[in-house]
């Protein structure tokens, strides 16, 4: 159970970088933190603060920052599609190529599954290719979040559970972040008319 | 006096938080300054009280409570972000007076002004005593929102691109250091250690001998590669002249001064407690490999032309990396130039940046020139500006010359005498090219037609009195750390 759904956060990582509706991209993002808050309740075992560290979890992350992002999307519409920096081919072949990585390079960190290993970490990279590849605003805040995806999905692996306080701690940060993200996103579109980060290049020296 | 710690540990991060809620429920603008302004001095109080405490006893072994660590380097940088923090806030009356465009409207900026700063100022106190690794970052990760905040509070889209790069990049970056400390508690997980205490500093130093090598070799590279982009070393320090330039004067200070310093104490913990793990040629060739990079990347910008405040962001770029450096050698000489670096950079960057309040006001194009003969038309502050870009250069008797000297000797007496010398180099053709901007900017030919100067340049002409004698007995106190206890027991690394 826990196997098919850690490759399925994969496969929504990896949606993410080619999807081109931001609609799309939201849903599957909850989607993929749905996906988490199953790992974590799998793994809580019916230790209560475990429990409620998962229930957090999709409140939080499959709730209440998609419907940020979504509120986000209807108040700065883009009357055309943000035109891609690389092609959707090769932002999937540089995602395989960076999850090829962290199977390759990544030592047994000794969770016991390398299967979760491999994968959290691919995540996180994913992610980071995400920010790097997308012009669009809200597609480098949704990398943001597949990277915590992956944190979260290895945090959760944690034999005995990492501390609830580091996991509420994290989830809490990620949450104000986004919020403060999503003003900018807002501020940033009433400026340029847009939520492509090509039009911020006024800085350079 | 120790009896104090539990209660003061408390206060120095409360006392800010109260002062955030206090200016969010005041009702005009006067009543929020003298709010402001009543909160900055209480928490200063209590910070240089508690950092008094910390550097008496900085010779001994660290005090400790369930949540808190305070040691020598904790007093150093409470110290530090205490004055910073209060001089900021002082200045920010006058920010706000001038400061035009906002992100919000006028109304609500400045309590939201004095929000994120309180909120900011909270966290950087909180930093320095967090006991545990996962709380330091859960800390610092909470400074980002407030002070992205406040790096676009102009609204300018300038501002905003700004904001929104350091937002992302150093989320991004804190999320790979995120890695690096779970990666760590599975190691303390499968040495039977799961609650938060596994990663308490002392319980990691306990433990790091024990744990898995590769596993930690992997967490320690995460964790100062993702640190080092919010520390601003290059090559990830992109955000760093962007967010210096664009935010208010008081907030540049503090981001310079206060917080790129406190991420770096948490790299050199890190450093510290992986050390018998990691070994000793990685953990130090890993911030020797920062620190010249940091150097080498920022010197060519010092000898540019460049807008004041983007001038001062390249020379945080290069005073990280000297500290790194300085860490990196590890030995006593070299941990003593560290200790006055943190210092002397802290006041001489503060100080320049509150120079920018004065100067963008009479010369409103030095936000996107590099200014030229200030002095011709406010000797006030162009005193400012010297004394900063002086003491930042390393102009003798600046801290900073001392504690560069002692860097670099403590790196020859350590044996990377190849990396001193480099080094050397890079800080000589640096102190050129800040005493050329100094010439031009400040002594130089006036060359732009300014607006008259206003009584509002008193104020930095009394802390550029302040700050240089603050500075000046830095240098003098500075020739007793190589000796002192306190001194060795940082060098030793034991917490």
């Amino acid at each position: 159970m826990n196997g098919a759904l850690v490759t399925a956060m994969l496969a929504s990582s990896l949606a993410v970088i080619v999807v081109r509706r931001r609609t799309v991209a939201i849903a599957v993002l909850a989607a993929q933190s749905t996906a988490l808050g199953l790992i974590a309740l799998g793994l809580a075992g019916g230790k209560r603060t475990d429990l409620l560290v998962a229930a957090f979890l999709i409140a939080t992350k499959a709730l209440l920052l998609p419907a940020l992002l979504y509120l986000l999307i209807r108040r700065t519409p883009e009357a055309r599609p943000v035109k891609a920096a690389v092609s959707p081919a090769a932002r999937l072949a540089l995602a395989g190529a960076v999850s090829l990585c962290a199977v390759i390079l990544v030592p047994p960190l000794g969770i016991g599954d390398p299967h979760t290993e491999h994968i959290s970490v691919a995540m996180v990279l994913i992610g980071i290719t995400i920010v790097v590849s997308r012009r669009p605003i809200l597609f480098q805040l949704i990398g943001l979040l597949v990277a915590e995806n992956g944190l979260s999905l290895l945090a959760v692996s944690v034999p005995g559970g990492l501390s609830y306080v580091v996991e509420l701690g994290a989830v809490f940060d990620l949450a104000l972040v986004v919020t403060v993200a999503a003003a900018f996103a807002q501020a940033i579109h009433d400026d340029t008319g847009t939520g492509d980060t090509e039009m911020l290049r006024g800085l350079r020296d | 006096m120790t009896s104090l710690v539990p209660t003061l540990a408390l206060c120095v991060p409360a006392l800010p938080l109260a002062g955030m809620v206090l200016v969010l429920l005041s009702r005009s603008a006067r009543q929020t300054d003298r709010l402001a302004l009543g909160c900055a001095f209480a928490t200063t109080a209590a910070g240089l009280a508690l950092a008094a405490i910390a550097l008496a006893h900085g010779g001994e072994p660290a005090l400790r409570g369930r949540w808190y660590l305070l040691d020598g380097a904790s007093g150093l940088l409470l110290a530090v972000i205490s004055v910073v923090g209060l001089c900021s806030a002082l200045m920010s009356p006058a920010f706000l007076r001038t400061s035009g465009r906002r992100l919000t409207t006028a109304a609500r900026s400045r309590s939201l002004y004095y929000a994120a700063l309180f909120l900011f100022w909270a966290a950087l106190l909180a930093v320095p005593i967090a006991g545990n690794l996962a709380v330091a970052w859960v800390i610092v990760e909470a400074t980002t929102a407030a002070s992205a905040l406040l790096v676009a509070f102009s609204g300018r889209r300038d501002a905003l691109e700004a904001g929104w790069k350091y937002l992302l990049l150093t989320t991004l970056g804190l999320s790979v250091a995120l890695l690096g400390i779970i990666i760590l508690a599975i190691g303390q997980a499968g040495a039977g250690a799961h609650d938060l205490h596994a990663l308490d500093w002392h319980a990691l130093q306990a433990a790091a001998p024990g744990l898995p090598k590769a596993p930690t070799l992997l967490a320690f590279v995460l964790l100062l590669a993702g640190l080092a982009t919010k520390i601003g070393w290059a090559p990830v320090h992109n955000w760093l002249p962007d967010a210096h330039s664009e935010a208010p004067a008081p907030i540049s200070a503090l981001l310079s001064a206060a917080l790129l310093p406190t991420v770096l104490l948490i790299a050199w913990r890190v450093k510290d407690i992986l050390q018998p793990s990691v070994g000793p040629a990685t953990t130090r060739g890993v911030f020797i490999a920062f620190g010249l990079a940091s150097i080498l990347i920022a010197v060519p910008f010092l000898w540019r032309s460049l807008p004041w405040k983007r001038l001062l962001a390249y020379s945080s770029l290069e005073h990280m990396g000297i500290i790194a450096l300085g860490i990196g050698f590890g030995t006593p000489l070299a941990i003593a130039g560290v200790v006055l670096h943190v210092v002397g950079h802290a006041l001489a960057k503060a100080l320049g940046f509150y120079a920018a309040m004065p100067l963008l006001r009479i010369d409103p194009k030095a936000a996107r020139a590099a200014p030229a003969g200030v002095a011709s038309e406010s000797p006030s502050t162009a005193a400012a500006m010297g004394v900063s870009l002086a003491a930042l250069s390393g102009l003798p008797p600046s801290p900073l010359f001392l504690s560069e000297l002692l860097i670099l000797l403590g790196g020859v007496a350590g044996g990377y005498v190849a990396a001193a010398a480099l080094a050397a180099l890079a800080l000589a053709l640096g102190f050129l090219g800040l005493l050329h901007a100094l010439i031009e900017g400040v002594i130089g030919e006036d060359t732009r037609r300014r607006r008259r100067r206003s009584r509002e340049e008193r104020p930095i002409l009394a802390l550029t009195a302040v700050l240089s004698a603050a500075m000046l007995g830095c240098t003098a106190a500075g020739l007793l750390l190589p000796s002192s206890q306190f001194v060795q027991a940082l060098a030793s690394g034991a917490l």
